[in-house]
Parts: C-alpha cells; structure tokens; sequence
C-alpha cells in the first residue's frame, strides 16, 4: 500500500503526538521520590527509631489513599547510623543517583551540620526537625526547613518556666562539657538575665565525674531556687538528681529532654527523686491539665494503637514529628507540583499546618516552623506511653 | 565537706588504684604497659550490670562470672596485643596493639551492650547512709587485693615464679620456669583485678562504656607516681589521686577540677620522674 506525503505527515503528527500525550500519563503514575537521612542505627538513634514509626506509618497511609494526585511515594530510605560521615554519603547518594524531589532529615543535629550545605548545593527541599539554631536559615539556606523548635526556643521555654512559672529568680545554670552543653549555658545565661533571673552559679561540668556533690553543694551555697541543666547525658543528670535527692534539697530542676528519659529514669537511687524534675517538651503531645491529650493527637495514639505501633519505649513527639512529615511534603506537592521551586514557593507562605506534634508555619524570611507557644515543661515522673503531664502552672491548650 | 572529700576521694582512689595495680601486674611479667588496664574495669561494670541486673544471675555468681570475663580478656590480651609484639620491646609496638585492642572493645561495647550509662546493682542490702557500700566497697576491694597479692608474691612457689619472672625473665627460664605460661597467669590475674576495680566502684561509675578511656589515664596516673611496677606506691598514688581530684572538686568545681589533677600530675613527674615511691627494681650496671 503506498502512502502520500500528506497521509505520511498525518501519521506522524499524530504519532508524536500520541506520544506527546503518553509521556505525562507515563510520568503522572511513576512514584514521587521522597529521600530520608534518619539514624535507626548507632549511638543516636533512639530519636530515630521514633521518628521512623511515625513517618513508616504516614507514607502508607497517603499511599493506601491514592497516593498524591494518583502518583505512590516511594521513600528512598538510607540509614545514617548516627555518623555525620555516612549522612552526608547518604545526602550525595539521594541527589545524585536517585533525584529525590525533597529530603527529609537528617534527624540529628550533628549529622545535619556538614548535610544541610550540601543539599543546598545541590538545590533539592530539605526538611528536618533538628534544633542547632543555624540548621535553618532562609538567607543562607533558601531550600532548607524546620519543623522542630531550635536551640533558643527550647532555652526560652526552660528559662520562662523558670522565672514567670515557677517565680525563681536565683538559678544555678550547669552543662558537661560537650559543645552541645558549653553552647547551651552560654547562649541561655543571657537570655535568664535579660527575662529578671540571677544566675547565682555557672559551670562546665566533667560528666565522668562521679560524685556531683561539690557542684551541688555550691549551687546550694550559692543560694540557687532552681538548677537547670543543660546535657544529653543521662549519667550526669541523674547524678545531678540524685544527689539533690540525698541531699534532701527541694529544688526543682529544669532542662533538657533527657531529663525525662527512661535512661535517666534508670539509674535513679529512688523513684522519688523524679518529682519536680521538669524537662522540654511540646504541648500538642502532652496530658492537659484534665489528663487527657488534645483531640487531634487522641484521635492520632488511637491509630497508632490500631496499628499495634509501640509507645512505651520511645517518646510521642518522636513518632509525632514522623508522621507529619511526609503530609507536610504531601500537600506542598499536591497543592503546587513536585519541582523545587513549587515546594519551596508553598512552604513559605504555610500558615499553622495542623500537624500533631504542632501547628508550622513559614515564611520566605523565617524557616523555623514551629511556633514557641507550643514549646513547654513537663513532669518527668509522669511518663505513660511517650508522653508527659504538662507541668504545673501551665494552662489548657 | 571533710567527709564528703574522704569518702568520695577515698573511694574513687581505690579504683585508680586497683587499675594501677592492673597495669603493674602486666607490666611485672612482659615489660609491657597494657593500655586494656582502664577497659578491664568497664569489662567488671558491664559484666557485673549484665549478669546481675539484665540476666537476674544471683550476685555471687555475677561477681565470679564478672571476674572470670576480666580474667578471661586479660589471657586474650597477652596473646593478642602482647605476645606478637614481645620480641620487638624495644620499638614499643604495644603502645599500638594494646591501645587498638582496648578500642576494638571499647566500640564493641557501645554498640552490644549501650551508648548510655547503664544502672549497676546493689551488692548488699543495706540502707543507704554516710558510709555507704558505694564507698567502702571499692576501698575494702582494694585491701583484700593487696594483701592477697603480698600473701601470694612472698608465701607461694608460684609467686616466688612471678617475682623470679618479673625480675630476670631470661635467667627465670634458664632455670626452668615456665615463663609463658607464668605471663599468662599474670595477665589473668590482672584481669581479674582491673574487673574487681570496675564491679566495686560500679555504684559509682555506673556501666558504662565510656569508663574504659576514663580509667585507662586515672590508672596510669597512679602507676607513674608510684613508679612502674611497684604496687604499693600506685596504691598509695591512687589513694592521694582520688583525694586531691575531690579536694579540687570542692575547692575550685567544673572543669577546673580535672586542670588541677592534670597539673599536680605534670609537676610531680618533673620533680621527681621516677615517681614519688622511686623505680621498684634497681638496675645493674
């Protein structure tokens, strides 16, 4: 059969064409990859493994339900195992063999240091949930998000519970002498002083010390009504506690999340020696002065008891933090398109994203998402399936 | 403040101690300064926290399991990091395979057992006090293991070998002795004691994995005061160590504290480089 010239263009107009047509329906059902950089392995990764249940459980969730706009997420999952070195192979492995469309994490801070410029570099969406105050800034890192409190914000919290809450003026403010403990007590002195406190005593601790009395007992000299200490180290904070507890001084101490860890809960002489111990923690995931958590984050454990997801060996703002993530990159995905540029464009005019762990909010100026409000004290002696009472003093929601 | 300062200083002294003597008994039978001396006392916490706590073992036979493993790991050691490297003394190749051996289990460490401190049992059931068993253990720890060595060193045959070993390993063997098997013998003993120092002061330090670095320098401490070898003067050191480091944490705190040890430490030596106690053994020339 022969062919003229027209009957030959025709066909392959509408070739290409057809072709033209098949790509995006090709496209539109290929999965949107979502890389993540969590710790589930390693000396960090009790955050990490939280944090996996929580976001494992919201990427099934968004996929079971269509998927965004019928494309499936696939996470392209790499392991850091609490190793900035191997984070940051993660990151190159993410951006250049797999050409993820955002990341989430790193979940640590130490790792997300030597990571967050080189996803900038490479202009792929981050979001991570650290809290070293320049893991998240707008002008230097303008693809990079927090949705966690920084450094500040939990010093902040510690220091009004302090001084507005609990009315003490005199506070004895100590660390180990990691940098994450050094920095701390030097960026939160100020911050006492400048909100009416007299920090009556002030020191780098050696945290392999095993006898604290010393340091106590000049805090106690020192006249201090409340010690607030700033490590991750479990053995050092109970030591502190203890020792407060043999000394019969009824103090409270106020500080770090670790304060309220089963680890520190561990090695405890006696179980009462956790009363007026109050910790950071975040008002969505918290029992309200009813006992009971907010709706929404009711509504949320009652899933993760349906999933049979376990609770009792991590902490609720961990799984918290997990699960709000993929929805976070979900919607800006669905509302604006997979490309950098989109996310990045609906991320900063996000106003107070209804999240579980807390309501995020961004602007082009200001990539720290979550909001101070919700950045509270808890009691550490109160810890039922992740989550704290709010400590005394504090108001409902 | 007085009594705090003793108990505590007295105590944690003891443990730097039993480390130092850990350290002598190595070196008395090889010429080698074993720096798996601090990992023996985390060895005794984890072993101790492990059999007791975790596996519910009763706590006699935790403690025996606990020195067992010490005694064990001071015999891996010896054939390991000390036996291939004892030809070559002289290049103190040991430094490095005694150091790697203590890191390898280190790290094994943080990752089978914790990153984090570890709680360590009661050993007696007794309310807590002044004198609390935290503190008397360590010291009484350190008494049995001096007077069981004085008993062994100078009313056995086979510690009569030891000293002969320790003395003159060459005209021992030219006589006879078995000095490998002697060598042995001593790094497990070592072992046992550099355990006992880690499972006594374990109300103290907790079991933790990052004791091993702490005791391996607070250890030595002691062995460079008191003069290499000589097992009185590393006691005597480690009781004026654990003193003054407490003294210091009650007088000037914080980090300060561990600049004050360091030092006392530096001074000492270049006042008096044979330690304060002199070399154990005088040389021939």
């Amino acid at each position: 059969m022969s062919m003229t010239r027209r009957q030959a263009l025709t066909s392959a107009s509408a070739a290409v064409l057809a072709s033209g047509i098949a790509k995006p329906a090709i496209a539109q059902k290929s999965p949107i990859q979502i890389g993540y950089l969590p710790a589930l392995t390693g000396p960090s990764s009790s955050t990490g493994v939280g944090i996996n249940r929580g976001v494992q459980m919201a990427v099934e969730e968004i996929n079971k339900a269509g998927g965004i706009d019928g494309r499936q997420i696939e996470l392209i999952s790499r392991d850091t195992q609490s190793d900035p070195t191997k984070a940051v192979n993660g990151a190159a492995e993410l951006t250049r063999g797999h050409k993820v469309s955002v990341v989430f994490g790193p979940v640590n801070s130490g790792e997300a240091i030597p990571v967050v410029p080189l996803l900038a570099k490479a202009n792929i969406p981050q979001l991570h949930p650290c809290w070293v105050d320049q893991l998240a800034d707008a002008k230097k890192y303008p693809l990079c998000f927090r949705n966690g409190p920084t450094n500040q914000q939990i010093g902040g919290a510690a220091n009004r519970y302090v001084v507005d809450v609990l009315k003490k003026k005199k506070v004895a403010i100590v660390s180990d002498t990691t940098g994450y403990g050094t920095a701390s007590v030097n960026a939160y002195v100020p911050m006492l002083k400048q909100i009416g406190a007299d920090v009556v005593y002030q020191a780098h601790v050696d945290a392999a010390n095993p006898d604290l009395k010393p340091e106590i007992l000049r805090m106690q000299a020192a006249g201090a009504e409340a010690i607030m200490p700033w490590s991750v180290n479990a053995g050092f904070l109970s030591r502190i506690i203890n020792t407060r507890g043999q000394l019969a001084w009824d103090v409270p101490i106020c500080g770090q999340t670790t304060l309220g860890s089963g680890q520190t809960k561990a090695l405890l002489e006696k179980p009462e020696y956790w009363a007026k111990v109050y910790p950071n923690n975040f008002r969505p995931v918290c029992y309200g002065p009813d006992g009971k958590l907010p709706e929404r984050t009711r509504a949320f454990v009652d899933k993760l008891r349906a999933a049979k997801i376990d609770m009792s060996d991590t902490l609720l703002w961990w799984i918290a933090v997990g699960y709000d993530t993929p929805y976070l990159i979900a919607d800006a995905i669905k509302n604006s398109g997979p490309e950098a540029e989109k996310i990045v464009a609906h991320w900063n005019t996000l106003k107070d994203y209804p999240g579980i762990y807390g309501e995020y909010s961004f602007t082009p100026d200001e990539h720290n998402g979550y909001p101070d409000r919700q950045v509270v004290m808890v009691e550490a002696n109160s810890l039922k399936d992740g989550a704290f009472n709010l400590a005394p003093g504090y108001g409902g929601a | 403040m007085l009594q705090s300062i003793v108990l505590s200083g007295l105590a944690i002294g003891s443990v730097y101690a039993l480390i130092g003597v850990a350290y002598n008994v190595m070196y008395s039978a090889s010429r080698v300064f074993s720096f798996t001396a601090g990992t023996l006392g985390m060895i005794g916490g984890i072993l101790g926290s492990l059999f007791i706590l975790r596996m519910g073992l009763p706590i006699w036979l935790g403690f025996v399991l606990a020195l067992a493993g010490g005694a064990l790991f001071g015999v891996v050691t010896e054939i390991l990091a000390v036996r291939p490297v004892l030809k070559s003394l002289d290049q103190h190749l040991y430094v490095l395979s005694t150091l790697a051996l203590a890191l390898m289990t280190q790290q094994f460490a943080a990752i089978e057992w914790s990153t984090e401190p570890q709680p360590f049992p009661r050993i007696f059931d007794l309310p807590r006090g002044g004198f609390d068993q935290t503190f008397w253990l360590p010291m009484l720890a350190c008494v049995v293991t001096i007077v069981g060595l004085e008993l062994l060193y100078r009313h056995t045959l086979v510690g009569h070998a030891f000293l002969a070993i320790a003395e003159d390993n060459y005209a021992a063997r030219a006589l006879g002795l078995p000095e490998r098997n002697l060598r042995i013998a001593s790094f497990a003993i070592a072992g046992a004691i550099g355990a006992l120092a880690g499972f006594a002061g374990g109300q103290l330090l907790l079991a933790f994995f990052a004791n091993a670095p702490l005791l391996t320098f607070y250890g030595f401490v002691p062995v460079a005061l008191g003069g290499m070898g000589n097992n009185r003067g590393a006691v005597a050191a480690g009781l004026i160590l654990g003193l003054f480091q407490q003294a210091a944490n009650f007088l000037v705190g914080g980090i300060f504290a561990s600049v004050a040890v360091f030092a006392a430490f530096i001074f000492v030596l270049l006042a008096f480089p044979d330690g304060l106690a002199g070399p154990s053994t005088q040389r021939r020339v």
